[in-house]
């Protein structure tokens, strides 16, 4: 991102009055932002748990970086990189291999809408479990980097420029990543279509 | 056109169509295309079935006390500081004039002592190539000594 698209984003502005001691700021980025890093975290790690926990230390990052902080990006771009950082970081450490084994043991959290019918059956509760489940292990099968990138892509709507910023590619590294892990996931999902 | 799947670039074409991100120019053309291409429409439906499937992954919502937590966490990094200062906090309010006179007079000295002693400005050298008047007899003197040295290396 060029200095002019930098200066144009309201939240490096927010962030430079961070910088200057203005606490109500960060709270104006904490509250636009909580819920697409945790829900990107949960997506990376699938466990809700481990993904609140690294999201706080992401804002716990964003908060002790204000000093020093430069709008050279677009505030999302930095945050996001450093979300990927830390889920990468910790798929590599393990930290939630409980969850990994076991991808569905944290399905009861999810939100209300996700089964269209207000009163589904048991029959399509199942149904809808199932399906999630698949979903859910073929993420979890891609490599680090390439679910990162579906996951941005899909979910988050980023363009290819700035998921190349996050995850300190070019790109078309990003596409060439994005290629694979959707041909990847179209192969072991074709049964659900 | 060219059969989109074909190329990875034309690949984009069709992934940003499933994903309903084309102009409405581009999607057209790309429609037409799959109308009359079955590799193109194969891949376009997979990939719209890929799409729907991964609509369905909701994540949860963030907890109430997320920020709470956050601030908690905010909150104990401050204080670890404030903790870490507390033991000088008592000399620094209450003697505070004194104690900052006694830091900036430590420093001075500090300063001067780091200082380096004066020294005398040296003088500059003189240059090696200086002119000295010659004495006519010095001339004649050299002239002579010359001819006596090449009397010596001419053979008798």
């Amino acid at each position: 991102m060029g200095p002019t698209s930098a200066a144009l984003d309201n939240d490096a502005e927010l962030m430079l009055r961070v910088k200057e001691g203005d606490g109500d700021s960060f709270g104006v980025l904490l509250d636009k932002h909580r819920s697409p890093v945790v829900r990107f975290l949960y997506r990376m790690i699938q466990n809700h748990a481990v993904a609140e926990e690294l999201a706080q230390e992401v804002f716990l990052r964003v908060y002790r970086s204000r000093g020093t902080y430069e709008a050279t990006a677009k505030f999302t771009t930095w945050l996001f990189r450093i979300a990927t950082n830390l889920a990468l970081n910790s798929l590599r450490d393990g930290k939630n291999e409980r969850s990994q084994e076991h991808p569905d043991d944290d399905t009861d959290d999810k939100p209300a809408r996700q089964v269209p019918d207000t009163h589904p059956s048991v029959e399509q509760s199942m149904v809808y479990k199932v399906k999630l489940d698949e979903v859910r292990r073929a993420v979890a099968a891609l490599p680090g980097k390439q679910r990162a990138a579906v996951l941005m892509h899909k979910y988050e709507e980023m363009e290819y420029s700035q998921i190349a910023r996050v995850l300190n590619c070019s790109e078309s590294a990003v596409k060439s990543l994005l290629f694979r892990a959707y041909e990847t996931l179209r192969t072991r999902l074709a049964h659900m279509a | 056109m060219k059969c989109l799947v074909e190329t990875r670039e034309s690949v984009e074409l069709l992934l940003a169509y499933c994903a309903r991100k084309l102009d409405a120019e581009n999607a057209a053309l790309v429609e037409r295309h799959i109308g009359i291409c079955p590799a193109c429409q194969e891949f376009a439906n997979g990939q719209r079935a890929l799409w729907e499937a991964l609509d369905t992954w909701e994540a949860a919502p963030v907890s109430p006390d997320f920020n709470r937590r956050l601030y908690q966490r905010i909150e104990k990094e401050v204080s670890w500081w404030s903790l870490l200062m507390r033991p000088f906090r008592p000399i620094l309010v209450r003697q505070g004039l004194p104690v900052a006179a006694a830091a900036l007079m430590a420093v001075m000295a500090g300063a001067l002592l780091q200082r380096p002693a004066l020294q005398q400005p040296v003088k500059p050298q003189p240059e090696s190539a200086q002119w000295e008047p010659v004495q006519p007899e010095q001339v004649e003197h050299a002239l002579e000594a010359m001819q006596m040295l090449s009397d010596f290396s001419h053979p008798m």
